[in-house]
């Protein structure tokens, strides 16, 4: 055998390189070679022993020295970002605060001034109940207003209506359905989320409510899902629970409606 | 699997998050201790030696590819660091190594004399200092435990058959003066 190899193969049974199978082998062909097997045995002892040589334990210092420097490299890199902000701040600090100070001047000026305007004493009852009935009027004329607007083919068109239905004070029956056909079935995503937004006036009422809850599982724009999730978090409303795992179900649904829902239902309970 | 944690840990700390190291100096500081203090028997100045081996994965950590295992990479860095160390204190060193090694083997005879002991291990501990220090270096490396015959071929800049013969030769040389010392 070729010397370089019987070395190579020797350093391997000595390291513990070789497996059960191929240690044996080298112990075969020591036996075979009597002259090889002297040389081996003292050459294994000595790798033995190296293994003894003695190897204090490193202080305490080397750590303490270590984690010293590790922590200023830590501190050399923080100070550039925060000093960059620091300057930022300092040259924006002032002219901020001199606008500050002129925002509140003009806050506190229009509150006055509007407080002096509104607290007028002398109203007079007849004015009052004047108002008053011109307002129904006008609630009336509102109402039907929003009712035409809301069958009209025009986007826009029942965009306005769905706008002119959330300056109503008190929606009757009629135009709190009208509101709810055009959330459940409008065409048109924008003129959903406005029904939506106007609807979110009367969650008082438990129909309203109960409407809502059921009109999550018709939703299939992601953007009115994840409006009407939203609301069901702010309301609190567990009875919505039931319907948004029913959407989750749903084989198309949207990654991001997917995670909203499961945060929101999460939320509730 | 360790070997695969510690890549992840250094990319970590070469991508900013230098927190990391300190996880990194847990695992290793013995092993990088221990191959100090086998080169050069001298605590203080391994724990210096182990100290300059990471303020340099610091400074060059952007050289870390996670191709190769970090061990190997983090030894080459040590071995460079030892190279280095002696480099500068080349004159002195120089003597040193003769002054010492003569004054130990006169120590050796005189202990042994006095005492009429023949301790093979601190004649073991002399030999070791005899033999020269690339020949000590394979044997210290390869005597690590976990330590494969690849990686020392990765740390040296050889073939893993390559480390071994060296390894084995070293490992001769050592045997001899070994005996040399003993027969004294």
């Amino acid at each position: 055998m070729q010397q370089e190899k019987y070395e190579i193969w020797m350093m391997e049974y000595l390291s513990g390189e070789l497996d059960e199978n191929e240690k044996s082998k080298f112990e075969k062909y020591l036996q075979e070679h009597p002259e090889l097997q002297k040389e081996f045995d003292a050459m294994n002892s000595t790798w033995k022993q190296i293994d003894r040589v003695e190897v204090p334990v490193p202080s305490e210092k080397m750590d303490i020295s270590f984690f010293n420097m590790l922590n200023e490299e830590v501190e050399k890199k923080k100070p550039i970002t925060s000093n960059r902000i620091e300057r930022l701040k300092s040259f924006f600090g002032s002219i901020l605060k001199l606008q500050l100070a002129f925002g509140m001047l003009l806050l506190t000026m229009g509150l006055g001034l509007g407080y002096m305007l509104k607290s007028n004493p002398s109203t007079p009852a007849v004015k009052e109940t004047m108002v008053t009935d011109t307002n129904t009027e006008t609630e009336e004329v509102r109402g039907q207003l929003v009712l035409t607007l809301l069958e009209q083919n025009s986007a826009n068109k029942r965009l306005q209506g769905v706008n002119e239905a959330a300056k109503l004070n008190d929606a009757s029956e009629r135009i709190i359905e009208a509101l709810f056909t055009t959330l459940n079935n409008d065409p048109n995503i924008n003129v959903r989320l406005v029904a939506l937004e106007s609807l979110s006036k009367y969650v008082e009422t438990p129909e309203v409510r109960m409407g809502l809850v059921k009109s999550i599982a018709f939703q299939d724009s992601p953007l009115v899902q994840i409006a009407l999730a939203d609301l069901m978090v702010a309301l609190q409303e567990k009875t919505s629970v039931e319907s948004m795992k029913q959407l989750l179900e749903k084989p198309d649904i949207n990654n991001t409606v997917k995670r909203k829902l499961e945060e929101s239902i999460n939320h509730i309970i | 699997m360790q070997e695969l944690t510690n890549n992840a840990l250094m990319l970590k700390v070469k991508s900013g998050d230098l927190d990391k190291l300190g996880l990194l100096y847990e695992r290793h500081k013995k092993r990088l201790f221990g191959f100090f203090y086998n080169m050069n028997s001298d605590a203080s100045l391994s724990e210096d030696l182990v100290q300059n081996v990471f303020v340099r994965i610091l400074k060059y950590k952007h050289t870390f590819t996670g191709d190769g295992s970090f061990t190997a990479w983090m030894f080459r860095t040590a071995r460079n660091v030892n190279y280095d160390y002696y480099r500068k204190n080349k004159i002195a060193f120089n003597k040193s190594e003769i002054s010492t090694v003569e004054y130990k083997l006169e120590d050796s005879d005189t202990v042994e004399k006095g005492m009429q002991r023949k301790d093979d291990i601190s004649v073991l501990n002399h030999a070791m200092k005899i033999l020269p220090p690339e020949k000590r270096e394979i044997l210290v490396l390869s005597k690590f435990k976990e330590m494969k015959f690849s990686e020392i071929g990765e740390i040296l800049g050889c073939t893993e058959g390559a480390a071994k013969v060296k390894a084995h030769r070293a490992l001769k040389d050592l045997r001899s003066i070994f005996l040399k010392l003993e027969t004294r």
